[in-house]
């Protein structure tokens, strides 16, 4: 039984659509992330399910009420704003129990261990009195999960939360969050458009452009059976060569002819299409190594050396545009320079066939 | 060398203001050097005179009237301005801000012709609260308007999304945090008005305000040495007040984390 | 979306009603009432355009008129001209932590009472004034001097200018300073520093990059000042009608004395609207001009 679920929903902004036609089912307890560029709808969508954008159609249901038309304060959703939002006014504490000011059925001592409890949950223990100007950027975010997690709610939302963070503090974060939600057990919703991000936090992911959803999936899934082209290339790296489709066979550029059971794809009609693959399902083989009959031959053309792994360029005969391969650097292997013959071989199954 | 430019332009802002209280101080009766003696008789003679006295009265009571409404017309310009879009939205806040380069007396006189000519109503301190208001109003939507502005609205979204409503949001968030916004604005449209002229001396019935008295003053040379006591008292007065509004502004920018950029204006 | 259009507009009216009632509307009246005549106390309201053709004919309304955009220009360029190195100097040279506290210096003596200011300028400028008073110290060595070399005007010796138009500009120089040099602030404020650097990096000197990057960005800063102290200034009541004697009357006077002296204001309604007519034409040529001279810019 699905917590949230979205029908139908579409809006506008004077002519300009900003959502077509959303439906979603998101799980109790799922760590559920949106994903897409800026511009894609996923913060409007975001702030419909908290109630701050009406939509012009559809219905929003949670809990298996209808919450279309409810307010945000009247909503079981609490939400981490990409400021954080820290009332610049209040200490700490203060920030943490303004939602339980409404909360009657507490006393003042309740309310104060309630707040102590979730200070401590996200590691800010005896922080209480202190004014919340004084924060690090980190500190104020652990702060604005407090002030939501303390309501209970049943989704927390979170829009871009790591993005004012620096890389460090974000991987550190990333792996807090993942723990917070595992122990506090709701439904996160996450926006975010770093899709590495999106990852390697969500149990599902929304991918989506120009205010749709193009691909819902779990995030293996997303990675390695990219529904078109255009998520294949915002998920990640992925190399394409042009390739016809006829009787069973796909002849694709400098890879040569596959039968089509080798690919991934439910794309079997005949005609124009293209084929991905992603640089480290590929590899190449070097001198004495052998592949079974699934090798193309051509060029190094460019070297990029990262340490633990080299990054090639590579020209495939009878195509123009390099492809991109991704090699660990295990020990005993060279780096082969520009210039170098390479035999390209792939595994099946390596390769996706798209419309 | 800008330096010592820059010195010497202070020098020549201050140079009148600082014979207030020398000539203040000072017991003869004409306004020129040298000196003749120490004497406290002008401060003296302010504290009996009952027209100052009333005109005085008059005067706070205006400026205090003008400052409420004018801060109160400025909130919700200057919150309809940051916080909503709506049509004509230029054009409206446009119109609301042109008494601040419309010509004092052309405010004078439109209102001067409207209130005794069409209306044939009598002109009295309200006359003046009125006109005092329009002039003032820009100057609170001014200092209002970067108050809001500093406001990240996912402030008040917070609160709502914590479960407040819009008016206990308003009460809870908004209020503090613009709150030194909205003394600053009072006490620079309170100034205004208190040192406002040529509308008062327009639009005043039989009620004078202070600056009026002080004209009728000026035709005077005997009274010169008591209005340099009493100019003393009032740039004390001024000073006073344009620190608190100062400092009030300062305060409300640390408070909501921001950094300071400039004055009022 | 409808009820955020709804809560703004809620919001906006009252404040602009205000404007309409108290501003736009009386504004219109005086119009209108600038076609009316008055004889002595009866005023007669059909539409006519004598008072215009007086106020255009009559050799002493357009020179009152005339005189005062002079006045007004002078002062603004003065002003200006004084409170750009101000600008400039707080903008670039202060502290960052300081600059408020300078601009606070700056604006103090614009908020004390206006009146006592001009009056205090009479003080200083008039015939026992202060400044008189201090001449009358440094003339001695000054006529001496003056003796001794045969220069007539050193002779004559320094003396401070009072009820005049010179009076006049000195004194609204003064009063309106601070009005000139806060918006050429903000503008120089605005200047990204790395546009400076680059402009050196790319083989400008200190002067040239100031001709060619700081000016042109401080331009709309200029322009600004320029209409923030001219459209006051040609309204002023107070500094001409106590410093400037008879040569140093502006319109405001001759308005102030067709409505409360000469008992005829329609007329003073005229006067008012022509002086308003040509300053907003001068103002928007003005904007007009600085647009076409910086070329970029809506």
């Amino acid at each position: 039984m699905s917590l949230i679920s979205l029908r139908g929903i579409e809006k506008y902004y004077g002519t300009y659509h900003a959502l077509r036609g959303i439906d979603l089912d998101i799980g109790a307890g799922e760590f559920f992330s949106l994903l897409g560029p800026s511009g894609c709808g996923k913060t409007t969508l975001l702030r419909v399910i908290a109630g701050f954008e009406g939509v012009s159609e559809g219905t929003v249901t949670i809990s298996d009420r209808d919450m279309t038309r409810v307010p945000p304060n009247k909503r079981p959703t609490n939400m981490v704003f990409q400021s954080y939002a820290i009332f610049p006014h209040l200490t700490v504490a203060q920030n943490v129990a303004f939602g339980l000011r409404r909360r009657s059925d507490l006393n003042r001592q309740a309310k104060d261990t309630l707040v102590e409890e979730a200070l401590d949950m996200v590691g800010l223990g005896g922080f209480g009195a202190r004014a919340s100007t004084a924060l690090s950027g980190g500190q104020r975010q652990r702060v604005a999960l407090a002030r939501a997690l303390v309501l209970r709610p049943k989704v927390l939302l979170l829009d871009e939360p790591l993005s004012a963070l620096d890389k460090k503090m974000r991987e550190q974060m990333q792996v807090e969050l993942i723990r917070l939600q595992r122990q506090v057990g709701i439904t996160f919703i996450l926006v975010t458009h770093d899709q590495e991000e999106a990852l390697v936090m969500s149990d599902r992911i929304a991918v989506m452009f120009d205010g749709k959803i193009a691909q819902l999936a779990e995030a293996e899934a997303l990675y390695r059976r990219p529904v078109s082209r255009r998520v294949a290339e915002f998920i990640g790296v992925m190399n394409f060569l042009p390739a016809t489709v006829a009787d069973g066979v796909v002849d694709a550029q400098g890879l040569g002819k596959i039968v089509v059971e080798d690919l991934q794809s439910e794309a079997t009609t005949d005609g124009e299409t293209m084929v991905g693959f992603r640089p480290e399902t590929a590899t190449l083989l070097f001198p004495g190594q052998d592949s079974e009959g699934r090798v193309a031959r051509g060029t190094v053309s460019e070297v990029v050396y990262y340490g633990d792994m080299t990054y090639y360029d590579v020209r495939l005969d009878g195509c123009e545009r390099p492809v991109r391969i991704s090699m660990r650097n295990v020990f005993g292997r060279p780096v082969l320079d520009i210039g170098a013959e390479a035999r390209l071989a792939w595994s099946p199954g390596a390769l996706t066939l798209f419309r | 060398m800008l330096r010592t430019y820059v010195i010497a332009f202070l020098i020549f802002l201050y140079a009148p203001i600082t014979l207030l209280p020398v000539f203040a101080f000072n017991s003869g009766t004409v306004i020129a050097f040298p000196l003749d003696g120490f004497t406290l008789e002008w401060f003296a003679a302010l504290r009996t005179n009952r027209e100052l006295h009333s005109a005085l009265a008059n005067s706070l009571t205006v400026a205090g009237t003008t400052a409420v409404i004018s801060v109160l017309l400025g909130l919700m310009a200057a919150r309809a301005n940051v916080r909503y879009r709506f049509p004509a939205k230029a054009a409206a806040m446009g119109l609301v801000m042109i008494p601040l380069v419309l010509p004092e007396i052309i405010v004078a006189t439109s209102l001067l012709v409207v209130v005794v000519q069409f209306f044939g109503w009598s002109l009295s301190l309200v006359t003046v609260v009125a006109a005092h208001v329009l002039i003032c109003t820009p100057f609170a939507v001014a200092i209002l308007n970067a108050s809001f502005q500093s406001l990240d609205p996912a402030l008040e979204e917070a609160a709502i999304d914590l479960g407040e409503t819009r008016a206990s949001t308003f009460r809870l968030v908004t209020l503090p945090l613009v709150m030194p916004g909205i003394i600053a604005s009072l006490l620079i449209c309170f100034t205004i008005s208190l040192d406002e002229f040529i509308i008062a001396f327009f639009l005043t019935g039989s009620d004078t305000t202070l600056p009026v008295y002080i004209w009728s003053l000026l035709r005077f040379p005997k009274q010169l040495p008591i209005i340099m006591a009493l100019g003393t008292l009032l740039v004390l007065a001024s000073i006073l007040i344009l620190t608190l509004a100062e400092w009030n502004r300062r305060r409300g920018i640390a408070r909501a984390g921001g950094s300071d950029s400039g004055g009022f204006l | 979306m409808q009820q955020e259009t709804t809560r703004g507009l809620t919001l906006i009216a009252p404040p602009l009603l205000y404007a309409v009632a108290l501003m736009a509307g009386p504004l219109l009246a005086i119009v209108v009432f600038s076609f009316w005549t008055q004889d002595y106390l009866t005023i007669d309201r059909t539409l006519t355009l004598a008072n215009y053709r007086e106020a255009l004919s009559d050799p002493i309304y357009r020179a009152i008129l005339l005189r005062s955009l002079w006045i007004s220009g002078l002062v603004t360029l003065i002003t200006v001209a004084l409170a750009f190195p101000v600008a400039y100097f707080v903008s670039f040279h202060v502290d960052p932590s300081k600059k408020s506290l300078w601009l606070f210096l700056i604006t103090i003596p614009f908020w004390t009472s206006y009146l006592l200011r001009i009056f205090l300028w009479k003080v200083m400028l008039g015939f026992n004034g202060v400044l008189n008073s201090i001449f009358a110290y440094i003339n001695i060595p000054l006529e001496a001097l003056g003796n001794a070399t045969g220069i007539a005007w050193l002779q004559e010796g320094l003396s401070a200018p009072l009820y005049s138009a010179s009076a006049v500009v000195l004194t609204l120089s003064h009063a309106f300073a601070p009005f000139a040099i806060l918006p050429i602030f903000v503008a120089l404020e605005k200047i990204d520093r790395s546009l400076l650097e680059a402009a050196r990096d790319l083989g400008e000197t200190a002067v040239t990059t100031f001709l060619r990057v700081t000016l042109p960005l401080a331009a709309p800063g200029v322009v600004a000042a320029l209409l923030i102290v001219f459209i006051p200034t040609v309204g002023d009541y107070v500094t001409p009608a106590q410093v400037g004697g008879p040569g140093g009357l502006m319109i405001a006077n001759m308005i102030q004395t067709q409505f409360l002296g000469l008992n005829n204001a329609p007329m003073g309604a005229t006067l008012a609207v022509l002086a308003m007519l040509v300053v907003t034409v001068i103002a928007l040529a003005t904007i007009w001009l600085a647009r076409r001279l910086s070329g970029v810019r809506p």
